[in-house]
């Protein structure tokens, strides 16, 4: 039996964590994505930071949208990196290992996320 | 005069650990424009004002004719007198005209300073057995409460039954090759104060004498010039002080100089003798002031020790030492890597840097532009320059020459061999030229350079690139090129790169933004200098990418980061240093410069490699044969944690390599504290080991008793963040594998 802190399982609170550190690399993409792209670089960062900012969200309110949208910018991320650099594995890790491993806790995520929503649609109060 | 470079990195999984940035130390000047005020009119621009001025203000620095401080004269020696170039004796032959086949007789084992040696029982079937033979300690190394300054870089000399080395404070000692037992010590009671930028002496010079007969004391002797300014004489036997040479064996090189304190001024290189004469550069701490004590290179009698030439660039035609109240004359150029002597010619071929305040040029004179960051060919007799080679025009990179130049045959049109010199830079441009008399051998293009826009200081319109020769450096930074373990230092880094000025390798300094100097003066070739295997043509060559991210800052805003040059009263040493922040006092700006990384990992922003070795093949068309990253990331990782990978990733690294009849290459250099041996043929690392502390220094090979040894100072380097040792580690193969 699952612990239970303040009537949620100890799963949904680290769904909940995984959604405000996602949320928070959605901001700093988007804050020195905009810098960034207004001193005539890269758009990656800005556009992926808003789709991060908009999975975190989902995320905090308990949608498996958010955990899609993640997957979605983890697509993104490693399109743009293999369009960039190839497949030069030094360049690869800055861009796409971390979200990569970030990717793994995310789909772990789903059948939680799922669970949340069932029971939301069952009519419960989360 | 320095030689730095850090840390580099490595991979590591914690991506998460978010570098949220600080630009506050690169921000824009804010209070833009020149101070007019502080320039000085065009009468005024070339030396300085006899006198303080009246009101010497709270950034003043004393007077250049106010009396040296305590400690400057470390010995408290008296004048040395002159002697006529003509008088002096006819030379003996030297060790290092021709060393014994086991012996490592100069810097770079050989008045050519190629780095080879005939040596070949050590070979690429047996490299792998080599084991520590015995390890010496020098004593030099920081004490509780001293910052750490050391960086040994020391390379031992071996000629006949000794081997002769100095510790990173110039203490000097002969030790037995075969086991390491100190056969004397000859300690100089060098102060701290003294250290400079670095506590390094590269090693130290043998010199046979005509005028005592052998058998006597000082027949042999070990020269050697300090930290603290003195170039002293001893006898090779005993390491007691010659008393025919100076004062007791020692002269005063600061006599001359005019106002200095302990530090400013220094000797890292074993000085050069040529013809009799001991050839003497130093360095002068970096971007201090405009007015900083002179870069005069001199000469000596290498018998008494007497005054015999000056070369001071703006007092060309006046060899003599500067009398009464006079010194020589003030910011010029200095030169303070190893000089290579030529007997045949008569001339010592001088390494410059640029003239101070490195980073703005605005007040230099025109001979000062005319010779500096080249090789100058000086007349031995004289002290006047033969020919000039300039590798940067109008520098303000900090392109300062930190390699010593190598001699060799280079095979000609005719079939007939040019003598030639190797002139590396830290721009990876390599230069050939012909010795006799300065022309390159191989093409060189002057390409157009972009201007400047900083008021009152102009760029050349061109620079020079030796197209014959492989070039020792990356393509130009992108945008993608730049690294880091995450996407957020990435990013970081990204916005680094966009904020600065970058038009490529001359992109001239800027007030309103950073720029960023690549090679810059950590890059290319730097005081390890180039190893010439002369048999096989193949000349080893390690070098660096290390770009630099700088920006000129108004003198208002310097004295708010306190920048004061070391010799102002108010100087506080934790606010700039050479390779850092410089006040670069006396001239409109000051500079903030740091390595082109992110400063809360301490990782560079580009991506790796950061450290090369290429062998290039000289006697069939300066071929690249082989080239490869040079460093592991095992010792290093983001906040400077050794990750262990055995990944050869490429680390900045520091001191040259050795290459051995044997077919072999040694060198250490690198940061992840290695000696390795490579395959000269194929550049396969085919053994390493590791050291106790970091190998930037050159190292050398001897034998002695039929048994050849490989050593390396393990002395680490402050700024490269190695471990700092005493430690010379010595190798060779058990009696089994022989």
């Amino acid at each position: 039996m699952l612990r239970e802190y303040g009537g949620k399982p100890l799963v949904e609170w680290l769904v909940l964590l995984l959604g405000v550190v996602i949320f928070l690399v959605g901001l700093v993409f988007v804050a020195g994505g905009a810098e960034l792209a207004l001193l005539g670089g890269s758009l990656y960062y800005l556009l992926c930071g808003l789709v991060l900012l908009a999975s975190g969200t989902a995320m905090l309110m308990g949608r498996t949208l958010g955990a899609l949208l993640y997957l979605a910018a983890l697509a993104y991320t490693w399109a743009w990196s293999v369009w960039e650099v190839g497949f030069s594995p030094v360049d690869l890790l800055p861009r796409a290992f971390g979200p990569t491993l970030l990717g793994l806790p995310v789909l772990f995520s789903i059948p939680v996320l799922r669970r949340m929503a069932t029971r939301r649609a069952i009519g419960g109060i989360c | 005069m320095r030689r730095y470079r850090f840390l580099a990195m490595g991979m590591a999984a914690a991506w998460l650990c978010l570098p949220v940035s600080s630009h506050a130390q690169f921000a824009a000047a804010g209070s833009g424009g020149p101070p007019g005020a502080s320039i000085p009119g065009p009468g005024r621009a070339d030396e300085p004002a006899e006198q303080a001025p009246a009101d010497p203000g709270y950034f003043a620095g004393p007077s250049p004719y106010a009396p040296q401080a305590p400690g400057v004269n470390a010995a408290n020696l008296p004048d040395i007198g002159s002697v006529a170039a003509d008088s002096l004796p006819a030379m003996l032959p030297q060790a290092g005209a021709a060393p014994a086949p086991g012996d490592w007789a100069t810097y770079g084992r050989d008045d050519a300073q190629t780095r080879y040696s005939p040596l070949a029982q050590i070979t690429p079937e047996n490299v792998s057995h080599l084991q520590v033979a015995f390890t010496y300690h020098t004593g030099s190394y920081p004490r509780p409460g001293q910052t750490n300054k050391w960086a040994a870089e020391t390379t031992p000399i071996k000629v006949g039954d000794g081997l002769y080395m100095c510790s990173a404070q110039n203490d000097i000692m002969k030790l037995d090759p075969a086991t390491g037992k100190e056969i004397w010590r000859r300690n100089l009671g060098e102060k701290y104060e003294a250290i400079p930028y670095t506590a390094a002496c590269k090693g130290v010079t043998y010199f046979t004498s005509s005028q005592v007969p052998q058998g006597q004391p000082c027949h042999n002797r070990i020269l050697e010039g300090t930290l603290d300014m003195r170039l002293v004489a001893v006898d090779a036997a005993t390491g007691e002080f010659c008393p025919g040479f100076g004062h007791g064996g020692q002269v005063n090189l600061m006599q001359g100089m005019g106002e200095s304190v302990p530090g400013f001024v220094a000797m890292t290189v074993p000085p050069t003798v040529v013809n009799g004469v001991v050839v003497v550069n130093h360095q002068v701490l970096d971007g201090q002031r405009r007015w900083a004590p002179s870069g005069v290179v001199r000469g000596y009698d290498a018998e008494s020790g007497r005054f015999v030439w000056a070369w001071d660039v703006k007092h060309p035609d006046d060899h003599d030492q500067p009398t009464g109240n006079r010194h020589y004359s003030r910011g010029t150029p200095n030169s303070w890597a190893a000089m290579t002597g030529d007997d045949a010619l008569g001339l010592v071929y001088v390494p410059t840097g640029n003239a101070a305040g490195d980073y703005f040029s605005g007040y230099r004179s025109a001979a000062e532009n005319a010779v500096s960051t080249s090789i100058v060919a000086l007349d031995v007799r004289t002290g006047s320059p033969r020919w000039v080679f300039q590798t940067v025009h109008k520098d303000v990179w900090d392109y300062d020459m930190g390699s010593q130049v190598t001699m060799m045959d280079m095979p000609g049109t005719d079939g007939q061999t040019v003598p030639a010199i190797i002139v590396p830079t830290k721009r990876g441009q390599t230069f050939v030229l012909d010795r006799r008399t300065g022309q390159s051998i191989l093409p060189v293009e002057e390409r157009p350079a972009p201007a400047g826009d900083v008021a009152g200081d102009t760029r050349a319109p061109t620079q020079p690139w030796s197209v014959g020769m492989p070039s020792l450096h990356m393509p130009d930074l992108r945008e993608q090129d730049m690294w880091g373990m995450s996407p957020i230092d990435q990013l970081y880094c990204r916005i680094k790169f966009r904020r600065a000025h970058y038009v490529g390798e001359f992109t001239p300094p800027s007030l309103d933004r950073p720029w960023i100097m690549y090679p810059g003066n950590n890059g290319g070739s730097d005081w390890g200098s180039m190893a010439y295997d002369p048999q096989t043509g193949i000349l080893i060559a390690n070098w660096n990418a290390s770009p630099m991210y700088a920006q000129l800052i108004t003198r208002s805003k310097a004295d708010v980061l306190k920048l004061m040059p070391i010799d102002d009263p108010h100087y506080h040493p934790g606010a700039g240093a050479a390779e850092g922040n410089g006040p670069m006092e006396g001239t409109p700006y000051a500079i903030t410069i740091a390595p082109f990384w992110d400063p809360f990992t301490r990782m560079l922003c580009h991506k790796p490699p950061y450290g090369m070795i290429t062998a290039i093949d000289m006697k069939h068309g300066q071929k690249v044969l082989w080239q490869h990253p040079l460093g592991t990331a095992r010792a290093n990782g983001p906040w400077g944690l050794p990750t262990g990978l055995p990944w050869e990733i490429g680390t900045p690294n520091n001191g040259g390599a050795v290459v051995t009849a044997g077919g072999l290459v040694f060198i250490g250099a690198a940061t992840d504290n290695l000696i390795r041996a490579i395959d000269e043929r194929t550049g396969r690392v085919l053994w390493s080991h590791v050291l106790p502390g970091g190998g930037q220094a050159n190292p050398m090979t001897y034998e002695v008793n039929g048994r050849q040894y490989v050593a390396i100072m393990a002395g680490g380097h402050h700024f490269m963040m190695t471990p700092v040792t005493d430690q010379l580690v010595v190798f060779a193969l058990p009696q089994a594998a022989r």
